[in-house]
């Protein structure tokens, strides 16, 4: 048995127990009460959960009886059935069993027979009597006791808010380390350098395990989207064959959360306007059978998501014509547009290319619910398309939340820190080697004109006034660029000095000024002071909306 | 000096005094005495360096590090007006850290602010008229008359700090 299939096993071991138990507590209370309603819903809904649950790890004589019981609370639930009677006992003795089987599992032991109980189960739901045991109280005494034996999981629930708390305690320690070990070293004491040194490798340990408790399989996601598919697939008269990959990579709770949606819209509209029908597929000489292909893996520290199809790719035209219609941009500057700067825009809020509304994916909600999971993660989207061969979309995503490697700048005096997740290039140019069109100012980076912004004014435009005209007269000596990327734009910044790249843990900035999008929030640095982490969205977004 | 007449918190005055008494923060605003209840205050510290903050009104002097905290820091006498804004802050100022509902937010002050227990009988509702009219006297509570004669404007914390409020602009 592998770690992993060890590690799942005990995930099963320590839910079922909980249901087992909850379930016999529902019990209880609706034999006191047999119209209780809640505890009725709740027994069905657990009682479904275990079956599930049981069927997925194989375990399909749980699963049977789990399937029978299940049975029953629905019958009772839809009135057709009363709790009462005869039911009571073989209901009870349907319990004992699943927690014997569980337990069993559990042992590595071969799970006890139920066909006994079965039978009787299937009875009641024919609407038979069942066949109870002869009235042997003094036999059935020791196994009931068997049954009863209390049960301590493994394993602890936690929630993830804790998690949340201790990782951001464990942020503030590795701040506070870092300034130890700086004083450390400027006081030069040997003993006091020992230790300190200690303390960086104890609470580095500490910082992993922490967040390695945060960590959980992308498949416990990826495993969702057969269902997914295959009804997206029906309503659409699609045929889709998905591929699944790299459930086993390790990802972030949290961040494998804030995904789903994202996640689920791409799929769906991988299904709905990537793949075409089969008959349009056989006419262009392709299978009539879609490949999707939804695959993990990691790249460094980040997690790449991704979801490909082997559909019609995108229409590079249609794209750029509807952004011209939706004003999203002008003819003139849409023209001049490569493939990645127009398929960027069908991810901005409202842009939709297809023509029918559709059930599943035209639902007035575009793929902007993509672009904004990943800007509030700090994550990049990649997209590749090839006309007629298929289209793959790329979530770039940080491993953990807490920890981001950024570049900080300064600016005034003041550190900012600029997370690298969103940082191209940086330079260092002369005030001849940029150039001024339609009053902006322009660095030619690889071949390619990046309009250039001294970061001092979009911090300080004043409410809608435009961004002051580009005046190159101004620049004195070398001036420092930082270049960032976002949703393939790219854009420079103007900063006083490059400080230096560290690993920052970014804390949200509090109310009231959490209305201020321009910041994603800040980090203390090792010295305690307070930086300003730019959220490099927002900054492109307001230098967009304001240019001369 | 007012604070002479002033009974000491938890000195044997307050304690001989049977009646029901309320402990506020005292501190200048443009040389008047404002007063805050001590519930609403969590602490009182010399300001930690200041972040200033782009994109905010010039009130909000910019955001501080407190105990692991970032908090906002403003100057009420900009908010409210007493004073011209933007003003540096002194190389030395105070910090009366207050809590909201679900934030907590520092109010800088120039001079040391200091505790004062006095009946709650003395703190009077404001007349209505001051009410209505300025900015400072939307979050009155009412005014503590001493003993000596002097007043102590008595702020509610609670009214001035809905993040829409606190972010208004004077006027």
């Amino acid at each position: 048995m592998t770690a992993r299939e060890q590690e799942y096993r005990e995930m099963f071991m320590a839910e079922a127990l909980e249901y087992y138990e909850a379930m016999g507590r529902h019990l209880s209370e609706l034999e006191r009460s047999p119209a209780d309603v809640p505890a009725l819903n709740e027994l069905f809904r657990l009682m479904h959960n275990l079956k599930s649950n049981a069927r997925a790890m194989g375990h399909t004589a749980i699963g049977e009886v789990a399937h029978h019981l299940e049975t029953i609370f629905g019958l009772i639930r839809d009135k057709e059935r009363e709790f009462a009677g005869s039911l009571v006992p073989v209901i009870f003795t349907g319990l004992d069993a699943l927690g014997a089987m569980i337990r069993a599992v559990g042992a590595d032991q071969p799970l006890p027979d139920a066909t006994d109980l079965l039978t009787n189960l299937d009875r009641l739901a024919r609407g038979e009597e069942p066949v109870l045991p002869a009235p042997a109280e003094a036999d059935g005494a020791p196994a009931e006791e068997d049954g009863r034996k209390m049960e301590l999981s493994d394993l602890v629930y936690i929630q993830v808010r804790k998690l949340d708390k201790l990782l951001n305690l464990v942020g503030e320690l590795v701040i506070d380390r870092d300034r130890i070990l700086t004083l450390a070293e400027e006081i030069g004491h040997p003993a006091l350098q020992a230790t300190a040194r200690h303390l960086f490798r104890i609470s580095d340990d500490l910082q992993y395990s922490v967040m390695d408790v945060r960590l959980v399989g992308v498949g416990v996601l990826l495993n969702k989207f057969p269902r997914v598919v295959r009804d997206v697939a029906t309503a659409e008269g699609k045929e889709v064959e998905l591929t699944l990959s790299g459930q086993d990579v390790q990802i972030d709770r949290n961040v494998l959360q804030i995904i789903t949606d994202a996640l689920l819209h791409l799929v769906r509209n991988g299904v709905s306007h990537g793949l075409e029908a089969p008959a349009q597929r056989a006419a262009a000489g392709k299978p009539r059978v879609g490949q999707l292909r939804l695959s993990a893996l990691t790249e460094r520290d980040d997690v790449l998501i991704q979801i490909a199809d082997d559909g019609a790719g995108i229409d590079t035209e249609v794209v750029r014509r509807k952004a011209v219609e939706r004003g999203l941009t002008t003819a003139e500057l849409a023209a001049t547009l490569d493939e990645q700067a127009v398929w960027a825009f069908l991810f901005e809020p409202g842009f939709s290319t297809a023509a029918q509304v559709t059930d599943i994916s035209g639902r007035g909600v575009g793929l902007d619910v993509v672009k904004r999971a990943l800007d509030s993660l700090g994550g990049q989207l990649r997209i590749e398309s090839v006309r007629g061969q298929g289209t793959a979309f790329t979530l770039v995503l940080p491993t953990s939340i807490a920890v981001k490697g950024a570049l900080l700048v300064e600016l005034d005096g003041r550190p900012y820190a600029v997370p690298l997740l969103h940082t191209d290039t940086v330079l260092a140019l002369r005030p001849e080697e940029f150039s001024v069109a339609g009053g902006l100012l322009l660095a030619h980076v690889q071949g390619q004109a990046v309009p250039v912004v001294p970061l001092r004014e979009l911090l300080h435009v004043e409410g809608a006034e435009p961004l002051p005209p580009a005046d190159k007269s101004r620049l004195q000596g070398p001036q420092q660029v930082l270049v960032v990327n976002y949703n393939n734009r790219r854009l420079g910044l103007l900063v006083d000095h490059f400080l230096r790249q560290q690993s920052i843990v970014v804390k949200p900035l509090g109310k009231p000024l959490d209305t201020i999008d321009l910041f994603g929030g800040v980090t203390l640095l090792g010295s305690g002071q307070v930086c300003l982490v730019l959220d490099v969205p927002a900054l492109t977004r307001l230098f967009v909306a304001r240019r001369a | 000096m007012a604070d002479s007449v002033l009974r000491p918190v938890g000195g044997k005055a307050a304690l001989a005094a049977p009646e029901a008494t309320v402990q506020l923060i005292v501190f200048q605003l443009a040389g008047e005495d404002y007063g805050i209840r001590i519930e609403q205050v969590r602490e009182v510290t010399a300001t930690p360096e200041v972040a200033r903050m782009p994109k905010t009104p010039a009130f909000i002097k910019g955001i501080v590090n407190l105990r692991g905290d970032i908090i906002a820091i403003i100057d009420l006498e900009e908010r409210f007006g007493l004073m011209p804004a933007g003003r540096p802050l002194p190389e030395r100022s105070y910090t009366i850290a207050v809590e909201a509902a679900d934030y907590t937010i520092g109010l800088a002050v120039r001079e040391v602010p200091r505790p004062l227990r006095l009946p709650a009988a003395a703190i009077e509702a404001a007349p209505e008229f001051l009410q209505d009219s300025g900015q400072r006297e939307r979050y009155l509570e009412g005014i503590a008359k001493l003993p000596d004669g002097s007043v102590i404007i008595v702020l509610d914390m609670r009214k001035l700090l809905t993040p829409t409020e606190i972010l208004r602009l004077p006027n």
